[in-house]
């Protein structure tokens, strides 16, 4: 079946395929939780309930770690921060118990924000390290507080009602917190899949390009913590209810090792692991307590450390995905080989089209409508008819009549889109870029060459926000961007691909694609959550689809992006950063690794784009390519702009000469003439 | 005035516990970039092994030397077992993974000596009187020890040729092959360091500070802080944070109250981290955050 059928099917039914395995799971679970109450023994009736309190702080705790690839370490704390506040609303100020509840919550995601917009600027474990901290002063401030009680804690508040019914057993209490956890699993579920998901995802394989096309890692990442530490506050407000005395022990490191238990367990990033984590824990923790004390007679305390540390380090060096991942490897075997035997009953001819038949799929359904004709949001968008380009070399009629994807034109042909005034690198001593300024006029491909070591990479990273000059500025579009990060550029239009490729490696080459669609999007956490951005996703994906199509990617679009040979993961690389319709791309050496044929295409795709309106500058060692392709070209030598001006010029400069050529004559003599005969 | 300087003495000598672990930590953090959560938890091992050892019978320098030599093994078994075990081993993901070996090791602790606080006996030596201000022999022999152990760790790391493969280890494996060194080799030496200091800090405080199953979690992240405060990488740094760590605390003890005293390394830690994430590293190395 070819991928054009099968969008076809998604996008007419939409919600139900995309969905399915949500509704029948949380269905499942929730005929489960409605029969639990009436098997469980009592003590087992104890452990669900308690799993279910545990399961709130175990999904936030999983969100964090999968999503935003940081732990916190300090999960309890939260936890405990609801509980208390939750139970002190409660007794002291006697509110209701909804407000007292949502106080909980509140009071919980506050005190994450708290720590989470400093630290989350910081790379790698330095949340995990506050968040650490954390956890202590919280247990030993509820410790000393005259007002949290000291060590005695807060009690004598009264259980919950529904409906005029009090919740006081573990049956009732149950089906009161139940439906909870499914609904925190429904938001978590859809938060992964949606685009700040899929965003946080791409962050994880590769920070750099993620933020090259838009996404603002900070700010996504403060606010997934935030969320974690609401689910574990909403946690410890059902704890409160549920034990009726909040003591500093809610609060103790353990707790903390608990939560990250269950979510390795349960395999990191997966919401349903999670859930599955925490009942695991709470039956572990109960069996070890009766179990190693028959065992080693006299042993008291806290036990089931044993086993929760054995289980931890096990897990991670044996099963570092979790249960989640077996059942994920487990299910593969069944539908591949409920598959196989599918085929083989089939006729021969159903079976996958192999990649590289992908010239069929091409001509058989190439896309009717025009990239232009979609609903554009912000700047001028350029359609391009396809109509022919003079330069089109010998690349067969479907090149030169196929249309290009969409660009913005926010500024006339000619007019400055990108200035770089005194743009300066030092490390220590060593000057990379020394001054560099030049002015990059809308509608033209710049190149930028020079001899290895030459400051090029450097002033590129500079431009799109890699790394931070020392000196000078960076404006595009009017507004200086230096020193920012690089979603600041990206937001704006710029959009770059890089020399060594970073492929979003967790998806697939449409889901790579796609994610250059991210700055089209508009969606937030908010609304992913609620699953309310369904038609806003699959228009873009759409359009990701169309692009390679285009591109001639459309028959490796299901692949995982890392199993494509080099060449067409650079091509990839392209259409992710034409997805997001940019108005300047720049390209870090994107020919190198491709093959003459390859060469071409791209070469006549850049034309054919600034023909479109797009602004192209390029980084490249291949010099004839360059002067072949470019309408001005910059040389760099030793960090210092040596020329800028058009092909014929520059390759006359003398200063260029010997910049490339070294004093050796013979050398500088057979290199010109090469150049002279490529041009 | 008397108070406010046997407080220092005493925050001096917990200081030293703290930047002998933080030199530990430092010790395994700049060759595998793990940060381990059991540095504590080697010298509550040493502290009850050793208490074992002499209740058997063996005399104290007997007793602590075993202690020494079997803790610096027990760390090297764990990197062996454990650490190296995990492909990728990020540091976020070592953090976990050491996490479980401290608890998995507070657990066998528990279950061998109880869940009652032990102390080592006493240091041959006897006090001093300094004006008023008393210092216990021990106290003495816990400085001596961050003098002896951590300079000599510190002397290694900085001055000799292995030590400076071992640093270097971490961001130049080829370098350090060329002077002999493997990386599997350079981790399993620097969790032998780390495991000898945290025996020492175990052992020579025990019997002023007791050694109980569960104390070296708080132990270790105090040593943890001292090392933030090295920027993970400084010694000396840490070191120094480490003894002003041990002071803050002691007078948090004296004049505000002594259930505070264990959360103000953590308040230090956050605020350090929001302001100077070099921590006091005086050059820190232009690293993009």
């Amino acid at each position: 079946m070819s991928y054009l059928n099968k969008a076809a099917l998604r996008s007419k039914t939409g919600f139900w395929p995309n969905n399915r395995g949500t509704i029948i799971g949380v269905a499942l679970l929730a005929v489960v939780i409605l029969i639990v109450p009436f098997t469980a023994s009592s003590s087992m009736m104890n452990i669900a309930v308690f799993s279910m309190i545990f399961a709130l702080p175990a999904i936030g705790l999983s969100l964090l770690m999968g999503l935003a690839g940081q732990v916190s370490l300090g999960q309890a704390a939260f936890f405990a921060i609801g509980a208390y506040t939750h139970a002190i609303l409660l007794q002291k100020f006697e509110m209701p118990g909804l407000v007292a509840a949502v106080g909980g919550v509140v009071a919980a995601m506050l005190a994450a924000l708290l720590v989470g917009l400093p630290m989350l600027r910081l790379r790698g474990h330095y949340l995990a390290l506050a968040t650490l901290g954390l956890g202590f002063i919280v247990m030993i401030a509820v410790r000393e507080w005259e007002f949290t009680g000291r060590t005695t804690g807060i009690y004598g508040y009264g259980r919950p009602e529904v409906f005029g019914i009090p919740i006081d057993n573990n049956g009732l209490f149950f089906w009161f917190v139940a439906p909870f956890v499914l609904l925190g699993l429904v938001l978590a579920l859809n938060l992964t899949r949606s685009r700040a998901g899929r965003a946080l995802s791409a962050v994880n394989d590769s920070e750099l390009a993620a933020e090259s096309l838009g996404v603002n890692t900070y700010a996504l990442r403060v606010k997934v913590f935030t969320l974690s530490a609401g689910f574990a506050g909403l946690g410890g407000v059902f704890y409160a209810y549920q034990v009726q005395i909040v003591s500093p022990q809610v609060a103790e490191f353990h707790v903390s090792v608990e939560l990250l238990l269950m979510v390795v367990i349960g395999g990191l990033g997966s919401v349903w692991g999670a859930i599955a984590g925490a009942f695991i824990v709470e039956l572990l923790s109960e069996g070890l307590r009766d179990l190693i004390p028959a065992i080693i007679p006299g042993a008291t305390g806290e036990v089931q450390l044993i086993g929760y540390g054995l289980v931890l380090i096990l897990v991670i060096i044996l099963l570092p995905g979790g249960l989640y991942q077996v059942v994920k490897t487990a299910w593969a075997a069944i539908t591949s080989r409920i598959g196989a035997r599918r085929a083989d009953a089939a006729a021969p001819a159903g079976a996958a089209a192999l990649p590289g038949g992908g010239a069929d799929d091409g001509t058989a359904e190439a896309p009717t409508r025009a990239f232009g004709g979609l609903p554009g949001e912000g700047a001028a968008s350029a359609p391009v008819d396809g109509t022919a380009d003079g330069d089109a070399v010998g690349d067969g009629g479907h090149e030169a009549s196929a249309p290009v994807p969409t660009v913005s034109v926010p500024v006339p042909a000619g007019a400055p889109i990108l200035e770089v005034r005194g743009l300066t690198k030092r490390y220590g001593g060593v000057v990379a870029v020394d001054e560099v300024t030049l002015t990059v006029p809308a509608g033209q491909i710049m190149g930028l060459i020079g001899p290895n070591g030459a400051g090029k990479t450097t002033c590129f990273n500079m431009i799109t926000g890699a790394i931070a000059p020392t000196s000078g500025t960076v404006s595009f579009l009017g507004s200086e961007i230096q020193g920012r990060k690089p979603h600041v550029g990206a937001e704006a239009g710029l959009t770059r691909t890089f020399q060594n490729l970073q492929v979003f490696s967790s998806t697939d080459v449409v889901g790579n694609v796609y994610m250059g669609r991210y700055r089209k999007g508009r969606a937030g956490i908010l609304r992913g959550m609620l699953g309310l951005q369904g038609r806003e996703q699959y228009r873009h994906e759409e359009i990701a689809r169309e692009i390679l199509e285009t591109m001639q990617l459309g028959d490796v679009s299901g692949l995982a992006a890392g199993d494509l040979p080099f060449g067409r993961q650079r091509m990839m690389e392209v259409c992710r950063a034409l997805a997001s319709e940019p108005a300047l791309l720049l390209l870090d050496e994107p020919m190198a690794g491709l093959s003459g044929r390859e060469r071409e295409m791209l070469a006549t795709l850049l034309r054919r784009l600034r023909d479109a309106g797009l602004t192209i500058v390029l980084v490249e060692h291949d010099v004839a390519q360059v002067m072949a392709l470019a309408d001005t070209v910059a040389v760099l030598d030793d960090g210092v702009l040596i020329a800028h001006g058009d092909p014929e010029s520059v390759r006359n400069d003398p200063a260029v000469i010997v910049a490339y050529l070294g004093t050796d004559a013979e050398e500088a003599e057979a290199e010109l003439k090469e150049l002279e005969e490529h041009a | 005035m008397t108070d406010f300087l046997q407080l220092t003495v005493a925050g001096l000598s917990q200081g030293s516990v703290y930047a002998l672990l933080a030199v530990g930590l430092i010790a395994t953090y700049t060759v595998r970039h793990v940060v381990n959560i059991a540095q504590g938890d080697y010298a509550t091992l040493a502290g009850l092994g050793s208490i074992s050892l002499v209740t058997a019978g063996l005399p104290l320098p007997v007793a602590i030397l075993i202690a020494l030599v079997s803790v610096t093994l027990a760390s090297v078994l764990i990197e062996r077992l454990v650490i190296s075990r995990v492909k990728n081993l990020t540091t976020l993901v070592s953090i976990i993974l050491t996490l479980g070996v401290s608890t998995l090791l507070q657990a066998i602790m528990l279950l061998i000596w109880g869940a009652e606080g032990k102390r080592l006996p006493a240091f041959p030596g006897s006090d001093l009187n300094l004006g008023g201000v008393s210092i216990r022999s021990q106290e003495l022999w816990m400085l001596g020890a961050l003098v002896v152990v951590g300079g000599g760790v510190l002397l290694f790391y900085e001055k000799t040729r292995w030590g400076k493969a071992l640093r270097a280890s971490a961001e130049q494996p080829v370098a350090a092959r060329i002077v002999g060194i493997s990386p599997a080799v350079a981790s399993v030496i620097a969790f032998a360091i780390a495991g000898f200091v945290g025996a020492a800090a175990g052992v020579v405080s025990s019997p002023i500070y007791l050694s109980i199953w569960s104390g070296g979690l708080l132990l270790g992240l105090k040593g943890f802080v001292a090392a933030v405060l090295g920027g993970l990488v400084s010694f000396r740094a840490a070191i120094v944070g480490a003894l002003l760590l041990g002071i803050i605390e002691s007078y948090v003890a004296g004049y505000v109250a002594s259930g505070w005293k264990d959360a103000v390394a953590f308040f230090i830690l956050i605020i350090v981290l929001i302001i100077r994430p070099a921590g006091l590293v005086l050059r820190p190395n232009a690293v993009r955050v």
